[in-house]
């Protein structure tokens, strides 16, 4: 289920298109002394794919606020666009970057679903126009349509999250990060938020994936980052990333199902998905088969 | 003899019109392992309160059917017999600390003081819970010093220390990170093994269809499934319930159906069972 | 995750090994012999004579001086101000500036206040910094206090960090929705609804959740609940605690007593 949403530009800002993100050997390290991010160097370009996996503690979640200005580098720059992630206030780069977190019940505070998902858009003083039709979207993307008038609290922890997903849509940010998406939820709702996701590639948005679950990341994204010890481990496209075994275990990253499969039966491409997965075999087939 | 047995239930929640369980028949005999699974909302939660007997005896509302489990009907025993049969470990590891102690230790020997164990008695079975869930060098930690993986371990030894003769668990690895899951799927297939009656709620199909006996399909409250794993997990409804199935199922179903995959072998659910099915299907 | 739960600084002093009834005894008899007791510079001698070398017995002498300063300071700075300009009935007055006029018998009367309330804080905080909270409720509890009450007093304890990391984390997802936290008084206010309300909600879902864990654990069984640590207490330890009753029966006398 695909429905476009326009990236259109805030009267603000410049950029027509998109912005690139920039890291630039980015040190954080909390205060008692540990270490999450040991010089971090990146770049996404605007509406590229991006899932960041590694264990706990590799500095996955470090990374993505350094990205929306939560925290400020110790050392090193962090750009999105022209905007230098240290000169903005986290409440400004909110015009750029939107932040799905992982727990829905740390922001939710409405009566109703509808004031809830409309909370963004009246922080970045969108006209009520621009701000009905933005919420109109976003309660279709999240399928939330009929809820619209219900209090959020009144809902399963299942919906909440996607309440909170909503609200974050409807700020029309071209940079969207999404912490854990889909930690306990179940098959239908990690279907929903793969749309989600493919609606949000597809209007030309940016989207980065902190994510735990290999098989959505294989299956859902086009670029791989593993991080491990605050460093980036490996960097590029997923089926090249997943190829890399030993580093992957290293940090104990496991493979997707199918391409463990596709591994075990000797098939030379990585496999992320079933097509791929049903391409590959109808290929294996001995030559006696009919075609 | 079954341990619990269950028999057409109904709950609804108070005030709720529909209700949460509906029309319920349950059988599980002493050591075996049932998995319960389905969508978000399907019950799953709502039966391990009732078989935990926070249903109705906790949230009140309307209890219709029977059940007896461990030796006690649910109609006329209270909360503290359950509590003292029963074991129940949920979703939320933080929300397990009792709040009340300050080291592991002192943490696990919180249900062994409201069960007036005497104090001698204490330690030897706590520091066996320590070794049976692996967190015997954080004993001395707060409790708030572990991680997802370690907090619910220590939830399951607070809880197991009591000697339940049956264990719930309502999805304890839903908000674990995969390594997390694995130490805590470990403790769960441990006590299996030593023949602990265990009804687990979960949505990590694979796992659970490797370990246990059988397997209990929910949706809207009400059984649509209910066989050994294999038989379940081929079942072709399950994805319009919001029931996710293995992806090696998925694939071999296609296979299938493209005389892919050989055709007296079941759909399988593990990497082993599948590698084994698509070597034999590529000859 | 804040591991520094209680005040408890681990020494192996004689204040340590004392029983927390005990020390939970000596705490409120001090503070009642300086409200009641006769003597204007009494409190103060409690303090400086009573308290404080008890603390260094205990081996927490500097941490215990540093904190009850550190907490009574900005009190006596606001109660002096307070009193010595606005006391009913003063008539010395040692200097004047403006309309305001510094009277002595409002500062003799803030010293006192002072001084009292310093001997209450800083007799909690004594005890806190000797008795690991653990001890003290499983004592009472042994004694026959309800369970609920020493549930609430180290839940309380525990859940105030919690509750600190919840706001946090509240405030940086609202934040990163566009939401102002800082500006002026009307923008502060304007934001406390959004700041407040996950707070309280959130809080509600985590607390049903815990009472569920706690019945799961038996807290509600109708046994006489047992303990892991084994408190000691001496008879010696016994007789001090009469002894302490008694003095504030005197005290009690001493205040009746028509004079």
């Amino acid at each position: 289920m695909m429905v476009q949403l326009e990236s259109r530009p805030d009267p603000e800002d410049q950029a027509q298109t998109g912005y690139r993100i920039q890291v630039k050997e980015v040190k954080f390290s909390y205060p008692g002394g540990v270490q999450a991010l040991a010089g971090v160097s990146l770049e996404i370009q605007p509406g590229e794919l991006v899932a960041v996996v590694g264990q706990n503690g590799a500095g996955k979640t470090t990374l993505a606020r350094v990205l929306n200005g939560l925290l400020r580098p110790e050392q090193g720059e962090v750009w999105i666009g022209d905007w230098d992630t240290r000169q903005y206030d986290v409440s400004r780069l909110a015009r750029r970057v939107g932040y799905v977190f992982q727990n829905p019940d740390d922001q939710l505070f409405c009566r109703t679903v509808g004031e809830e998902v409309g909370f963004g858009p009246r922080n970045l003083k969108f006209s009520p126009q621009r701000s009905a039709e933005l919420t109109r979207r976003a309660i279709e993307l999240t399928e939330l349509q009929g809820k619209e008038l219900l209090n959020p609290y009144d809902l399963s922890p299942t919906w909440r999250k996607m309440v909170a997903m909503a609200s974050i849509l409807a700020m029309d940010t071209p940079v969207l990060i999404f912490d854990e998406p889909t930690t306990g939820q179940d098959a239908g709702s990690v279907r929903r938020i793969g749309g989600i996701i493919a609606s949000l590639h597809q209007s030309g948005k940016t989207v980065i994936a902190i994510t735990h679950d290999i098989d959505f990341c294989a299956e859902n994204f086009e670029r791989m980052i593993v991080m491990g010890a605050g460093k980036i481990l490996l960097d590029g496209p997923v089926s090249q990333t997943l190829a890399e075994k030993e580093i992957l275990s290293s940090t104990y990253v496991e493979q997707p199902q199918l391409t463990r499969l596709g591994q075990r039966l000797g098939f030379e491409q990585v496999i992320l998905n079933s097509a791929e997965f049903m391409r590959a075999i109808r290929k294996s087939q001995p030559p006696s088969s009919p075609e | 003899m079954a341990i619990i047995e269950m028999r057409n239930l109904t709950y609804h929640y108070p005030l709720a019109e529909t209700p949460a369980l509906h029309g319920i028949d349950l059988e599980v005999q002493q050591g075996e392992f049932l998995a319960v699974v389905g969508a978000n909302g399907s019950g799953k939660s709502s039966l391990c309160y009732a078989l935990s007997g926070f249903v109705p005896h906790f949230f009140k509302g309307k209890l219709e059917g029977q059940l007896n489990i461990a030796g006690i009907d649910t109609h006329q025993s209270g909360l503290m017999d359950f509590v003292r049969r029963v074991g129940l470990v949920f979703q939320n590891p933080f929300n397990q600390i009792s709040g009340s102690k300050f080291s592991v230790y002192e943490e696990i020997a919180f249900g062994l003081e409201n069960l007036a164990v005497p104090p001698t008695e204490m330690r030897a079975r706590i520091d066996a819970m320590l070794d049976l869930t692996g967190i015997r060098d954080l004993a001395d930690r707060s409790p708030y010093a572990l991680s997802g993986g370690q907090q619910q371990r220590l939830a399951l030894a607070s809880i197991l220390v009591m000697q339940p003769q049956v264990l719930i668990l309502d999805e304890p690895t839903s908000q674990l990170d995969p390594i997390g899951s694995r130490e805590v799927f470990q403790v769960i297939k441990d006590l299996s093994r030593q023949g602990m009656t265990i009804v687990m709620a979960e949505h990590k199909i694979e796992w659970v269809a490797e370990f246990a006996d059988r397997m209990l399909v929910l949706s809207q409250g009400e059984i649509i499934g209910n066989g050994k794993p294999s038989e379940i997990l081929s079942l072709p409804q399950l994805p319009e319930h919001g029931v996710g199935i293995s992806r090696y199922t998925t694939v071999a179903r296609l296979a299938q159906k493209e005389g892919l995959w050989p055709s007296d072998q079941a759909l399988p659910v593990t990497l082993t069972e599948a590698v084994a099915g698509f070597q034999e299907a590529l000859g | 995750m804040s591991d520094r739960l209680s005040f408890y600084v681990e020494r192996s002093s004689l204040l340590h090994r004392l029983n927390p009834l005990t020390k939970l005894t000596l705490a409120f008899t001090l503070i009642f012999l300086a409200f009641f007791g006769p003597g204007y510079w009494l409190p103060a001698g409690l303090y400086l004579f009573v308290l404080i070398p008890l603390s260094f017995l205990g081996g927490v002498g500097k941490d215990f001086v540093r904190t009850s300063l550190r907490l009574l300071l900005p009190l006596f700075l606001f109660l002096f101000v307070m009193q010595s300009l606005f006391y009913p009935g003063g008539k010395t007055v040692i200097f004047s500036l403006w309309i305001f006029s510094v009277k002595s018998e409002g500062m003799a009367f803030a010293f006192l206040t002072a001084s009292r309330i310093l001997v209450m804080v800083s007799s909690f905080l004594l005890l806190f910094l000797c008795t690991h909270p653990s001890a003290l409720m499983n004592d009472l509890a042994r004694r026959g206090a309800p369970a609920a009450l020493s549930y609430i007093i180290t839940s309380t304890l525990q859940i105030l960090p919690q509750m600190q990391a919840k706001a946090s984390a509240i405030q940086d997802a609202q934040s990163s929705r566009g939401l102002n936290t800082g500006g002026n008084l009307i923008q502060r206010t304007r934001s406390l609804l959004p700041l407040v309300g996950p707070l309280v909600f959130g809080s509600l879902v985590d607390i049903e959740e815990r009472a569920i864990a706690i019945e799961a654990r038996g807290f509600m069984l109708p046994e006489k609940k047992t303990s892991l640590i084994d408190i000691p207490d001496t008879r010696p330890e016994a007789i001090f605690r009469w002894g302490m009753l008694l003095l504030i029966l005197l005290t009690t006398g001493y205040r009746l007593w028509p004079s």
